[in-house]
């Protein structure tokens, strides 16, 4: 097996030991920033679509978001001193009113797995802070989650505020209550059922 | 009581929504009632008799535990509670405030809850029925990632070995005192039912993968805590109305089963028709209509609800399982829907006493209007 393929297992397994120890061992062998980022990515790719197949769950998915994490900060230098920026840019937060987290966390992990520049907002995030965020970063794509049909509302709120300040980002939108016919009647751009889709979305909407 | 009460409940075809919050919204000054348990009880005996059932099924609020004991700590401002968790262990002397807090008096709103259940003891003829979350889902509100540490505690991995998995033992012990108080301070106030809510004890927050592996971290982490209180609640005569509205396994049933609740009520991701074959039959099962889209008429409309409870009670009635119609949750208020949620529950309500089983056309349909 080639220690590329050792390493995407490693995220796979959310063995995040043995993925710290190969990338160190590939970054000092001089192997290109790159080549490894393609390598963790291609882990955390295969463990979207096993939880897309009900192969994996959330645990799973949460184990290999760590070794990812982990593997990440040992790469991080080598893909700046090799100029390697992430493309795009996403603003992700759970919707005022709503405290959960679990699926908006969820998210933002596949998300930076696939190589997204992932903003983190947090819980309770007002309106004004999505777009003040948006603009910093120059986001993309802005994310939004609500679990309750009570905060759910907020949605059309923050997609109606971020086209009245003239902003040209693509929203999308997710959460149990979530639809995408909600996405349609209230204008967002895409909605995402599942975290590991919402990676599939989120290419899609920066391909547009 | 006896067990006997609920089977003959079922048997009777009552059918009930678990919708306090709707009721208690229709008071302009909610927010002081919740905080009055003599007017809060009078709102739980309103909502019980508007949903023709004899249990008195109070307000859940499932936040509240988590603010008491976080208040306890006496390190965080109102406002910094329902956004704060533990990233690590608690120390010691945070531990210990902690237990202190649990041990001293309630909260206003837990003790409001308790005088609620006592109004309701003494004031009317419902049964009273008090509530807690259970300790697996408060232990999940304390800390910001509780999915990681669980899962490696379903590795074997120890609070010994691990800082993570200390924090979510450790916090699981405080969890259970914290219910266990608050079944206590409910049954001294007259509860003889006991509704312990566990919506996270399902399979986001343990892996079904890692169950099937042969781990016994459902039992370690959760079922050892709610056995705790169920012997608690055995000694005092409380019956267990057990709730998990969560993704499930069959295993997660079936360990949820062995609490031996009076009443199993389930989220709407489970079939209950295929349930009925895997709980005993001395378990009333109730549930499960997908309440949680009755908000919006896009979603489902009061005709659907109709039709829904119709195939819900013929289904239920071929496997001879004794069941409750009603709701996989508590219905919550959502500004604006305020009348399709209520003709929706209504709908639920209704249900055995109308000839058309609920599609509007019957004479009781034509009065309800």
């Amino acid at each position: 097996m080639t220690q590329m393929k050792e390493l995407s297992d490693a995220i796979i397994s959310g063995n995040r030991n043995k993925a710290s120890e190969i990338v160190s061992a590939q970054l000092a062998a001089g192997v290109g920033a790159g080549e490894i980022l393609q390598a963790l990515t291609t882990g955390m790719d295969e463990v979207g679509r096993r939880f897309k197949n009900n192969e994996f769950y959330v645990p799973e998915v949460l184990i290999a978001a760590r070794a990812m994490k982990t593997a990440m900060g040992l790469l991080e230098p080598a893909l700046v001193a090799a100029g390697i920026k992430r493309e795009h840019t996403i603003v992700i937060g759970t919707v005022k009113g709503d405290l959960h987290d679990i699926g908006k966390n969820l998210v933002a992990m596949m998300l930076k797995g696939a190589n997204f520049e992932v903003v983190d907002l947090g819980v309770d995030v007002p309106t004004e802070k999505f777009i003040a965020a948006a603009q910093e970063h120059n986001a993309d794509i802005v994310a939004m989650s609500a679990l309750l049909t009570t905060t759910m509302p907020y949605m059309r709120e923050t997609v109606n505020a971020i086209k009245n300040a003239g902003l040209s980002v693509k929203v999308m939108i997710g959460g149990a209550p979530v639809t995408q016919q909600y996405a349609y009647e209230i204008g967002a751009t895409g909605y995402s059922a599942d975290a590991a889709s919402s990676v599939d979305l989120a290419r899609k909407l920066c391909e547009k | 009581m006896d067990r006997e009460y609920y089977l003959n409940l079922a048997k009777s075809g009552i059918s009930f929504p678990i919708g306090p919050d709707l009721v208690l919204k229709e008071h302009v000054d909610h927010h002081e009632i919740m905080n009055d348990g003599v007017r809060l009880g009078r709102v739980v005996a309103e909502a019980a008799e508007r949903y023709k059932t004899p249990l008195a099924l109070p307000v859940m609020d499932l936040l509240l535990e988590k603010a008491m004991m976080l208040g306890a700590m006496g390190e965080l401002t109102e406002a910094q509670i329902p956004t704060w968790h533990f990233s690590t262990c608690p120390t010691e002397e945070q531990v210990a405030k902690i237990r202190k807090g649990i041990e001293g008096p309630l909260s206003r709103r837990l003790q409001a809850n308790v005088d609620a259940v006592r109004y309701i003891a003494k004031q009317t003829k419902l049964i009273p029925v008090g509530m807690s979350i259970g300790p697996f889902s408060l232990m999940t509100k304390l800390v910001s990632d509780p999915i990681t540490p669980v899962y490696l505690a379903g590795m074997g991995v120890t609070g010994e070995d691990d800082e993570q998995v200390k924090m979510v033992e450790t916090l699981m012990d405080l969890a259970v005192e914290m219910v266990l108080r608050l079944f206590k301070a409910q049954a001294s106030a007259g509860a003889k039912v006991f509704f312990i809510a566990e919506p996270a004890a399902n399979k986001v927050y343990i892996s079904p993968k890692q169950m099937a592996e042969g781990s016994d971290v459902f039992e370690r982490l959760a079922l050892k805590f709610l056995r705790r209180i169920k012997a608690a609640m055995d000694e005092a005569g409380v019956d267990l109305f057990f709730h998990c509205c969560g993704e499930l396994t069959n295993e997660m049933v079936q360990g949820f089963a062995s609490l031996e609740p009076v009443v199993l009520s389930l989220g709407s991701s489970r079939v209950l028709w295929e349930d009925a074959k895997i709980v005993p039959d001395h378990i009333v099962l109730y549930g499960n209509l997908p309440s949680k889209k009755f908000y919006s008429d896009d979603l489902i409309t009061i005709g659907d609800v109709g039709k829904a409870c119709g195939e819900y009670v013929t289904k239920m009635r071929a496997t001879g399982h004794p069941y409750i119609l009603g709701t996989e949750c508590d219905v919550l208020y959502v500004e604006g829907c305020e009348k399709t949620l209520m003709d929706k529950v209504m709908t639920i309500t209704n249900y055995r006493s109308h000839s058309c089983g609920g599609q509007n056309s019957c004479g009781s349909c034509q009065t309800a209007k």
